[in-house]
């Protein structure tokens, strides 16, 4: 993917999101109108409660506007069934989580070669592409363990081999530094940022770690589910 | 993957999956003892029944068994019987005599059943020399000898070497009158037949109905009873005589084995209800595994997998615990029941079924002991492990990566 030639990967228009808590309904997105397009390496930012997982979440079609539409690499998530959205979503978004959320009964390789195996990727092809990315991650001699055996930096990294190895047009990251020791942080943040270089692979971050928002080359910060700026650096 | 995932999951909980396995096992081991035990109770009352009385199949002229009448006879018994004894799975034969008399010792007389027997073939197809608890046989010529019932001994205050006088009607139409010594006292598991009952050399009960070498019924044993309807057939084929009824044991005793069915039928709901006790420990265990999951399954969700895959995943993981607790029910089952079968349940009080005397329940070892339980074990796994897997394919991805 060239850089220089961007198109609109996500278009979030008017989303609202209310939930209802014990009755009472919340609003966690206002009518947020985004675009966000190729190769972009975006933090959201903002306080806790300000909508920047929900927003992630309903741009990924994890979860469902209660208004408005999503348009991600050119199809309205909120048209696709349920079979359709997996599919979209193992082909499509990459997802890299605070807590790692890696599949515990899997090993390190396992565990990076599930999306590529749900995707039908012949067996060569996945373990060839499975070792060059836990090499490019700095995991190399740790694809037997499984991820209780690793420490918190490791299985991050393991979320992101997962998340890349398959190639998706969007890495969507919530708060991926927010469990590790800022040092593991700086290394991970920096080969994120290799990576989108290299491969042109669209980063979003959800955080509110000063050293991702430094890193970002796109700032937008949200208050009470809108978006308050918008910039680019 | 979706089965290395099921297979891997069932040793992440230790504890649980013995206990949902502890419970599959106990279902098992209790249906496969419930099937040993029934059928081991009623093949040996089967056998008792067919063995010692009526045989396993049995040979009339037409409408004997619906209305029996003296008159209604087998002509050339030894040529049916040849033609009986050369299809394949026939063990033994043996031709019998009925007739209603009236019989007297000294000064006390009672309604009698004559039965006329040939008694090296009964004895070979029924084991009628082990029924005499008193005296002897029969012997093996016609020599005016009888063997009562012991209850037809107790109403006429008879005993071995007493004479007995037996009043009838013959054939022809003539008073059928005659001396006989008895010899023995019979105990045939059947009260109701030894009230009555008095057997006579075939020849003398032919020659006192005026019945000219005929006979009322020839009884049939085969070698293996399950092939009993196959045998029926093939002797009715090489009869080749539509005034011969060639009828199985369960026609010939039809209310003991209508009865008999109705008790079996008693004991599927026995083994139903064992099942649902079971299907309900494991429906709440594999609920909580779902539950405590709930996050991981959004994960798996979120990165692509399906629904469909998700349902699958949970079904997987139950039916590799059911299938682990299927081999080892399955031994612990076969392992009761052959002790059972060897050694046996003995009753506190001696037993009556059919009108036979039951002192110890055995267990058989069948296949239906592994079948029916394995089925039914895996069936109500697989349908109990619906509704969690439903429950956990239908999981909101961002909704269940929130629960801790």
């Amino acid at each position: 993917m060239e850089q220089n030639q961007k198109t609109d990967v996500i278009v979030a228009e008017s989303v609202t999101k209310v939930y209802a808590t014990d009755g009472i309904p919340v609003n966690a997105l206002n009518g947020i109108d985004l675009t966000i397009q190729s190769g972009e390496f975006t933090a959201l930012v903002g306080p806790s409660g300000s909508g920047k997982t929900t927003f992630l979440n309903i741009i990924s079609g994890l979860d469902s506007p209660t208004e408005g539409k999503v348009w991600l690499a050119g199809k309205v998530l909120s048209e696709m069934s349920g079979n359709e959205l997996s599919d979209f979503r193992r082909d499509n978004i990459g997802f890299i989580f605070q807590a790692y959320n890696l599949i515990p009964v899997l090993t390190v390789e396992e565990n990076v070669e599930y999306i590529m195996l749900l995707a039908g990727v012949p067996k060569a092809e996945r373990h060839e592409r499975v070792i060059a990315m836990l090499e490019s991650v700095g995991l190399t001699g740790v694809a037997s363990r499984v991820p209780t055996q690793l420490s918190g930096g490791q299985q991050q990294r393991v979320a992101i081999a997962r998340a890349m190895v398959s190639e998706p047009a969007i890495i969507l990251a919530d708060e991926p530094t927010a469990n590790i020791d800022s040092k593991t942080g700086a290394d991970l943040l920096e080969m994120m940022r290799r990576l989108n270089e290299e491969t042109g692979m669209t980063f979003i971050f959800s955080t509110h770690d000063p050293m991702v928002m430094e890193s970002a080359r796109r700032l937008i910060t949200l208050r009470d589910g809108r978006v308050d700026t918008d910039e680019a650096k | 993957m979706i089965l290395k995932i099921a297979f891997r999951n069932t040793f992440r909980q230790k504890r649980r999956t013995i206990l949902t396995a502890l419970a599959m096992i106990v279902g098992f081991t209790l249906l496969s003892l419930t099937i040993g035990l029934s059928d081991g109770a009623y093949g040996n009352i089967i056998t008792m029944f067919t063995r010692n009385r009526i045989g396993h199949i049995q040979v009339h002229r037409e409408g004997y068994l619906d209305k029996p009448s003296l008159y209604k006879t087998i002509d050339n018994v030894s040529a049916v019987g040849e033609v009986i004894q050369s299809v394949e799975g026939v063990e033994a034969w043996t031709p019998r005599v009925y007739g209603a008399g009236l019989g007297s010792v000294g000064e006390k007389s009672t309604g009698i059943q004559i039965i006329g027997v040939d008694v090296a073939r009964e004895t070979q197809a029924t084991r009628f020399d082990q029924k005499v608890v008193e005296g002897s046989t029969l012997g093996e010529t016609a020599s005016h000898e009888a063997v009562i019932g012991k209850g037809l001994a107790k109403i006429v205050s008879a005993a071995v070497g007493s004479e007995i006088v037996i009043v009838s009607q013959g054939a022809d139409g003539s008073i059928a009158n005659d001396l006989y010594r008895i010899v023995g006292i019979v105990e045939s598991g059947d009260d109701a037949t030894d009230r009555v009952g008095c057997y006579l050399h075939i020849e003398d009960a032919q020659e006192l109905l005026v019945l000219n070498g005929r006979a009322h019924e020839i009884v049939v044993i085969v070698s293996n009873i399950n092939q009993v309807d196959k045998i029926t057939r093939a002797i009715k084929t090489q009869l080749s005589d539509s005034t011969l009824d060639v009828a199985p044991w369960q026609e010939v005793a039809k209310s003991f084995y209508r009865a008999m069915r109705t008790d079996q039928q008693g004991d599927a709901i026995s083994r139903l209800v064992i099942m649902l006790i079971v299907a309900i420990g494991v429906l709440n265990t594999v609920l909580m595994s779902v539950l405590e999951r709930t996050r991981e399954y959004g994960v798996l969700k979120a990165v692509g997998t399906k629904p469909m895959q998700v349902f699958w995943l949970v079904v997987c993981e139950v039916v590799i615990i059911a299938l682990g607790s299927i081999c080892v029910g399955a031994l612990l089952g076969v392992l009761v029941n052959y002790l059972l079968s060897i050694y046996g349940i003995t009753y506190p009080e001696e037993i009556t079924y059919g009108g036979m005397k039951l002192k110890t329940l055995y267990a058989t070892v069948n296949v239906r002991c592994l079948v029916i339980p394995a089925i039914t074990v895996m069936l109500s796994a697989a349908i109990v492990s619906l509704f969690p897997a439903i429950k956990a394919a239908r999981i909101l991805p961002a909704k269940a990566m929130r629960t801790h």
